[in-house]
């Protein structure tokens, strides 16, 4: 028991000084960009449309970062999200998460904030997820690991899929698709923008609504 | 300027799409070690470490309380902190100080000394720790088995190749993470048809895993990751104690399990405290120690892009290899994930691990073609067999393979994809067609194989999943479909986890099944004329290479 209340306490201690050094700007890293004021923002609201997929996006996204890995608009994916929601007659609503820039836990959180339970998760880099609000962060319905493949018609396939979910048919999962030497050409520059999206984060305002 | 030619060839040349970065220590961009490492220090009061690497116990955040708990040697750890790093490191290289001393001596050490030592070693002395200090004597291999289809019956054919080629544990993973229960029963299915004893798991979001596993569809667990800084822990909503708890679950019903770590992953997601890459992994590896698993799937591993870019990254993998294997733990040495353009680099790569031995030499090699890979290529893939059985027979170093003949890998596949048709309809799954079957016997991947209806087989999955089928389900439908030799390898695996002798550190099982582990095959090394020499039957096995020139017909 001592173990267990020592530990919570821990976590608790752990988690409290790293809210504070997130809010106390740069800790360390000479090439540190500004980070982007969003408390005047209106936080994201639980959702009740029981048609609505809500797409949850990282931190850095048109913002800081405006192109994925590949150098495709971001403004272009988000519309072709949107645009493959719509087309199968469901809603989309985009919001911004502040709390953490794991593109499991943005999806996660996302679809728990769905009216339907259904939500899509995507990093700025372009990694993206479809994500249900009863299964276990790091499951998914479908989830898309290699940025570099992605291509405006697999983001508008992923809309129409996650809007299949919420009518429930039976869907058919977007085709795999795998390149063997991703890591060779994309690890560096995807940790890169995974640290410049993990520096925007606000934990403080959890996740806002985001107009695109 | 003018361009000079030979400068213009050499841009072209594949390694320079590689990725490479300088040194960022604020970032954690920085291999062997950092400006930011701590001091290694402790102090021990009344039988509790109450200062570890510089800093007081009411500092600690939660990996240092556990490690100063769980993973150091309090008794010793006075005595051995007294000791030199140069010495401790000059001791691992030394042919006359046995593997238990060095294990003795260094479970008294903290991370930041265990940095420091390895920091003493260039590679060639790295290699000579790991040949010493690998806790099993025999190396072993472990292969990746999957494909872009998630199709089942060529995981099953793809897996009894594997095991016929010689690998003593196959891992699988899927693109369509749902299709996870029909990976591991073809996986395991397809395992014992190649060759009986092959161990097999399933790699699947934790508590799937964990499920597959308790219901006998895989036979070890690999995926249980640790990381170094408490930032990633909090994130992935972990801590040292879940991950102790999990494998604790493993444990209870008698499943071999390694956790999985490696440098890399904190840069990657952003969260290093400036720490060397090395410096982080000897937390991770510590914390995997006190958490009681017997083994580790290091040397980077699936972040390889970010430690092979920085410089001395690839000297920091086998560094921390070599981490493992003095704390005692078994070593899948990872070699498993895609990280050069260059065939000339991705080799030199391997030789680190390879030369000297490891537990499990890759963790694991793509035996399918790096297309079908679903951990996104891996160092090496199936058509470097005959490269890589040419270089044990060059080298005579047992690197876990053997050359097969294609009449034994045509009659292993079918049988494999037979055994899954069998099963699948016995337990009315989904339909497998003998085109399918015929298709993928004689298939390299899955651009030759015919496509299922994915829609049907997650059904499948959901109402077996439901239904509660087991192991046991799978080896009577073996037993009631004429192949009682599969149902009875099948039925020993399963028994393996009642008998509980292959949770032993580095374990692996022969062809009948028995346990070979770093406690009844311990590694005697101690220089020349002792240790594991290739030799006898496995030697001959290993000259057999195709294409080689008869004399007699010349």
């Amino acid at each position: 028991m001592e173990i267990n209340e020592l530990l919570v306490r821990q976590i608790t201690d752990a988690v409290i000084r790293e809210l504070n050094q997130d809010r106390s700007a740069a800790p360390g890293g000479e090439d540190r960009i500004e980070k982007v004021d969003y408390s005047g923002y209106p936080r994201a609201k639980q959702g009740t449309d029981p048609k609505e997929v809500v797409i949850g996006v990282g931190a850095a996204f048109q913002t800081v970062i405006k192109n994925t890995i590949t150098g495709i608009p971001l403004d272009d994916v988000i519309r072709n999200i949107i645009a493959g929601i719509e087309e199968e007659g469901m809603t989309a609503r985009v919001v911004k998460n502040l709390k953490t820039s794991d593109v499991g836990f943005i999806g996660l959180e996302a679809a728990k904030l769905s009216g339907s339970g259904i939500g899509i998760g995507l990093q700025s880099k372009g990694t993206t997820v479809i994500h249900h609000k009863d299964l276990y962060p790091l499951s998914n319905l479908e989830l898309f690991p290699q940025a570099p493949l992605m291509t405006l018609e697999t983001y508008f396939n992923v809309g129409k899929n996650a809007a299949k979910y919420v009518k429930g048919e039976k869907v058919l999962p977007i085709a795999c698709t795998n390149d063997p030497m991703v890591r060779a050409k994309y690890q560096v520059k995807a940790a890169l923008m995974h640290i410049q999206e993990t520096d925007q984060l606000s934990p403080e305002l959890n996740m806002i609504e985001w107009t695109v | 300027m003018k361009r000079s030619k030979r400068v213009e060839a050499l841009d072209q040349r594949k390694v320079n799409l590689d990725g490479f970065i300088d040194e960022w220590p604020e970032k954690g961009f920085i291999a062997m070690s950092s400006p930011y490492d701590p001091e290694p220090s402790v102090r021990v009061e009344n039988g509790v470490i109450t200062e570890l690497d510089g800093k007081k116990r009411e500092e600690f955040d939660f990996i240092d309380q556990f490690i100063a708990d769980y993973a150091i040697r309090v008794d010793r750890a006075e005595e051995s902190m007294a000791v030199p790093s140069l010495e401790i490191a000059r001791r691992i290289v030394d042919i006359h100080v046995s593997r238990d001393e060095i294990l003795r001596l260094v479970s008294g050490i903290t991370p930041a000394k265990m940095k420091e030592v390895i920091n003493h070693l260039n590679v060639v002395e790295l290699m000579m720790g790991m040949q010493k200090m690998r806790a099993r004597r025999v190396p072993g291999n472990q292969a990746h088995i999957t494909n872009l289809k998630d199709d089942p019956v060529q995981i099953a054919a793809d897996a009894a190749e594997g095991a016929l080629r010689g690998f003593s544990e196959e891992e699988t993973t899927m693109g369509i993470a749902r299709y996870a229960p029909f990976s591991a029963i073809a996986l395991l299915i397809g395992s014992q048809v190649g060759r009986r004893g092959v161990l097999t798991q399933c790699s699947a979001e934790e508590a799937t895993e964990l499920e597959l596993g308790i219901r006998g569809f895989t036979t070890y667990a690999e995926t249980l990751s640790v990381y170094g800084t408490e930032k990633v822990f909090i994130d992935g909503d972990d801590t040292p104690y879940s991950k102790a708890f999990l494998n604790a679950a493993y444990a209870s019903r008698g499943l071999k399990v390694r956790f999985t770590s490696g440098s890399g992953s904190e840069v990657l997601m952003g969260s290093t405290e400036k720490k060397s890459m090395l410096y982080l992994e000897c937390r991770c590896l510590y914390m995997t120690k006190g958490a009681g698993s017997q083994g580790i799937q290091n040397g980077s591993v699936s972040c390889i892009g970010i430690t092979a870019s920085v410089p001395a990254g690839i000297r920091e993998v086998i560094g921390e290899n070599l981490v493992a294997a003095l704390l005692g733990l078994e070593c899948a040495s990872s070699n498993d994930q895609s990280f050069s353009n260059s065939d000339m680099r991705r080799t030199a790569r391997t030789m680190l691990q390879f030369m000297p031995g490891t537990d499990f030499i890759f963790s694991g090699y793509a035996a399918e073609p790096n297309y079908d890979n679903m951990f996104a290529g891996s160092n090496f893939d199936a058509e470097d067999f005959d490269d890589y059985n040419v270089i044990q027979r060059d080298m005579q170093v047992d690197g876990g393979l053997k050359p097969v003949t294609e009449a034994d890998v045509i009659r292993v596949r079918r049988k494999a994809g037979q055994a899954v048709q069998a099963v699948f309809r016995y337990l009315n799954l989904a339909e497998v067609t003998d085109e399918q079957v015929e298709a993928v016997t004689y298939a390299h991947g899955s651009k030759d194989t015919l496509n299922r209806d994915v829609v049907a087989d997650l059904m499948g999955i959901e109402e077996m999943m439901k239904k509660g089928v087991t192991g046991i389900d799978v080896v009577k439908a073996l037993a009631e479909t004429g192949f009682e030799d599969v149902a009875d390898s099948i039925l020993n695996m399963l028994k393996q986890r009642v008998i509980g002798d292959y949770m032993h550190t580095a374990a692996i099982l022969d062809e009948n099944f028995h346990v070979m582990s770093g406690v009844n095959t311990p590694n005697n090394y101690m220089g020349p004329g002792t240790g594991y020499r290739v030799d006898g039957k496995r030697w001959e096995e290993i000259k057999q290479i195709p294409h080689r020139i008869d004399r007699h017909r010349f």
